[in-house]
């Protein structure tokens, strides 16, 4: 029940940032790749086999190995949490910059006044 | 000292300088030295690697991070193969650091362009080491942090808009990648590269289904091939290239993109290879078991298209920047073609896979060259539009010089170290018996000849126009340091032909690479 419930989340999570990838408002953009980043995190986290139990019960006792949890990717997502921590916040930055030097954050109007 | 311990010295050279040039920020001329001592020091360590992998009776050294057994901690592996990588990033890095020290504005360095820059050669260094595909992941990111910093460096219009495309981009490949790496964990059980290698080699024995591994593994391919720049996710390179100052530019193009054509020998020759599709594959117009019988036609199809598109917008472009953005899109082309054809005919996969190295090598000192020698032009003359140049080599005939050779480095003129670069990727398609790869380097071999000539009558012959600034010799210096390179790589080419057969085959030697890892650890 609960991979199913979190397929249903991941397929919800990854639709909403790609709709809002595809937005005219950079604001907006960077949030649909925020949302994107954080639910391959999900998707990282539902990767250690979700059995319901505790990750790890003591040392050395794992007790029925099928039903332990891995401890690893979340180890993984926490890595790739602080990763994008760090890419969110320079993208916000380099959005106000965008503003400051185009005086617009509307995609259409930045390839309007662009000339690559 | 036990030699393992020389594989992080690349690594702690890189890192070390970045953080010395940060702490003086303040002193511009102490972090002068620091930085260029730093890009010295980084090429010492990389040889000194050499020598103990030239030593080593295996080849490969293994570094276990805080002596965690491989596949629970992360693991380094320098090889011929890794080690190749370095040198081409050593080298290619120092002429760029040597000219940007006098390029860089004194307000540019107190913004941490420094610093910056070797954060930038931490994470290649790390991602021509690691022995972990997460490990990767994140090294591609340390490397992308700081590229993404560079690009937008000079905050002006075009700039930042080039910037931001470019972050957006590699911020859905980063997510898209760790969609990747999440999935080949669940399939295979292990992130440790040598580790998925072995348990590849035996699936049933591991409960593996190689069918969703070789989906997931061309969905990692995806991000691998716009780090590279090949088509079709070649659109953020020409933006991104002009925005950025022109020796990041020339690391980008000579070596950021590198570290791509990396990830694809190492992941799909050394690691993805090792599995088998029992059934065969039901895709239309696909035969035959391996993965790389997949993989061969999709890195031909977009290789093929990498050339024609690199080479026909070369052409068309106003700019010299603009040219050299497009030029490097095919040139990449020609570094994946071998690759494909490598990749169906086992034959010469050994040819196919030291063709692309030498390829990339030239392609690293070439492009590197010109982008540094375009920076210059800019300085010289306020514009780099084909439309308001010429005349350069009467104004500045050195500079003209060490770019005519950087093109014809391109183009592949003996004795240039172009000329064996163009000569192996035709041989192996020759011998190969591959007409179609054949007809496309043919036909991207005379695009290269038409947009560099076209660049050579425009900007270099003419009437001279007005300078407005003559920039400081030591710019010069490394344009020409570049293209003595070229020519000594290519009058000199046995040993580099031998590092190069050296790092293909220890690319291919997958039994050489998993035993020296020894992840088996777990039954």
């Amino acid at each position: 029940m609960t991979q199913f419930a979190l397929a249903a989340v991941l397929g919800l999570l990854f639709a909403l940032g790609t709709f809002l990838v595809l937005r005219r408002d950079i604001v907006r953009v960077v949030w649909g790749v925020t949302i994107i980043s954080q639910s391959a995190n999900v998707y990282l986290v539902t990767m250690g086999g979700l059995s319901g139990s505790v990750p790890i019960l003591s040392h050395g006792a794992h007790g029925d190995v099928g039903a332990v949890t891995d401890p690893l990717v979340q180890a993984l997502v926490l890595t790739a949490i602080v990763i994008g921590f760090g890419t969110t916040a320079f993208a916000l930055v380099l959005t106000y910059r965008v503003h400051q030097e185009h005086g617009t954050i509307d995609l259409f109007e930045l390839e309007r006044g662009g000339d690559t | 000292m036990e030699p393992a311990h020389l594989v992080v010295a690349p690594l702690l050279t890189a890192l070390v300088t970045a953080i010395l040039t940060l702490a003086t920020r303040s002193y511009l001329n102490v972090q002068r030295t620091l930085s260029a001592l730093g890009g010295i020091g980084y090429l010492v360590g990389v040889s000194v690697l050499y020598q103990a992998i030239q030593a080593d009776a295996d080849g490969v050294i293994v570094y276990q991070l805080s002596d965690w057994a491989a596949p629970f901690g992360i693991t380094l592996v320098a090889d011929a193969l890794a080690v190749f990588m370095l040198a081409l990033a050593g080298l290619v890095s120092l002429a760029a650091l040597a000219y940007s020290v006098r390029f860089i504005s004194d307000y540019g360095q107190r913004v941490s362009y420094h610093p910056l820059y070797h954060l930038m050669m931490v994470g290649v260094t790390g991602s021509f080491l690691t022995g972990d595909i997460f490990n990767l992941f994140v090294w591609f990111e340390v490397m992308l942090m700081s590229s993404y910093v560079l690009v937008a460096f000079y905050s002006g219009k075009e700039h930042t808009r080039a910037a931001l495309t470019y972050v957006v981009l590699n911020l859905l490949g980063s997510a898209v990648m760790l969609l990747a790496i999440g999935g080949l964990y669940a399939t295979t059980g292990t992130l440790n590269m040598a580790d998925m290698a072995r348990r590849l080699a035996d699936p049933t024995a591991f409960g593996i289904d190689p069918a969703p591994v070789l989906g997931l593994s061309a969905l990692l391919f995806t991000v691998f091939a716009l780090k590279a720049g090949i088509a079709p996710f070649q659109f953020w390179v020409p933006p991104a290239y002009r925005a950025a100052p022109a020796p990041v530019a020339a690391m980008l193009a000579g070596v950021v993109k590198k570290v791509g054509v990396y990830a694809i020998i190492r992941l799909y020759f050394t690691i993805f290879a090792a599995a088998t599709l029992p059934a065969g594959l039901s895709l239309p117009g696909l035969s035959g078991t391996s993965f790389l019988d997949f993989f061969g036609p999709v890195f031909f199809i977009m290789a093929a298209a990498s050339i024609l598109l690199g080479g026909f917008g070369a052409v068309g472009r106003k700019t010299l920047d603009g040219m050299l953005a497009y030029s490097s899109i095919g040139q990449v082309g020609f570094i994946l073609l071998p690759l494909a054809v490598a990749a169906t005919v086992p034959e010469v996969r050994v040819l196919g896979i030291a063709a692309a190295l030498i390829y990339s090598l030239n392609h690293g000192f070439a492009k590197a060259l010109l982008f540094l020698a375009s920076g210059i032009v800019e300085r010289m003359t306020g514009t780099l539009e084909f439309a308001n140049l010429g005349g350069l080599t009467e104004r500045a005939p050195v500079l003209s010089g060490g770019f005519f050779l950087g093109a014809l480095a391109l183009i592949g003129i003996p004795p240039l170290s172009g000329f064996f670069g163009k000569l192996l990727v035709f041989d192996t398609a020759a011998r190969a018996g591959a007409d179609a790869a054949l007809a496309v380097a043919l036909v991207g071999a005379i695009l290269t000849i038409a947009y560099f000539s076209r660049a050579w009558n425009r900007g270099f012959w003419g009437e001279p126009v007005e300078i407005l600034d003559r920039p400081s010799t030591a710019l010069t210096v490394a344009v020409v340091a570049l293209a003595l390179g070229v020519v000594v790589l290519g009058i000199g080419f046995d040993p580099v032909m031998d590092a190069a057969n050296a790092a293909a085959n220890a690319a291919l030697d997958r039994t050489g690479y998993v035993e020296a890892v020894a992840p088996e650890v777990v039954a």
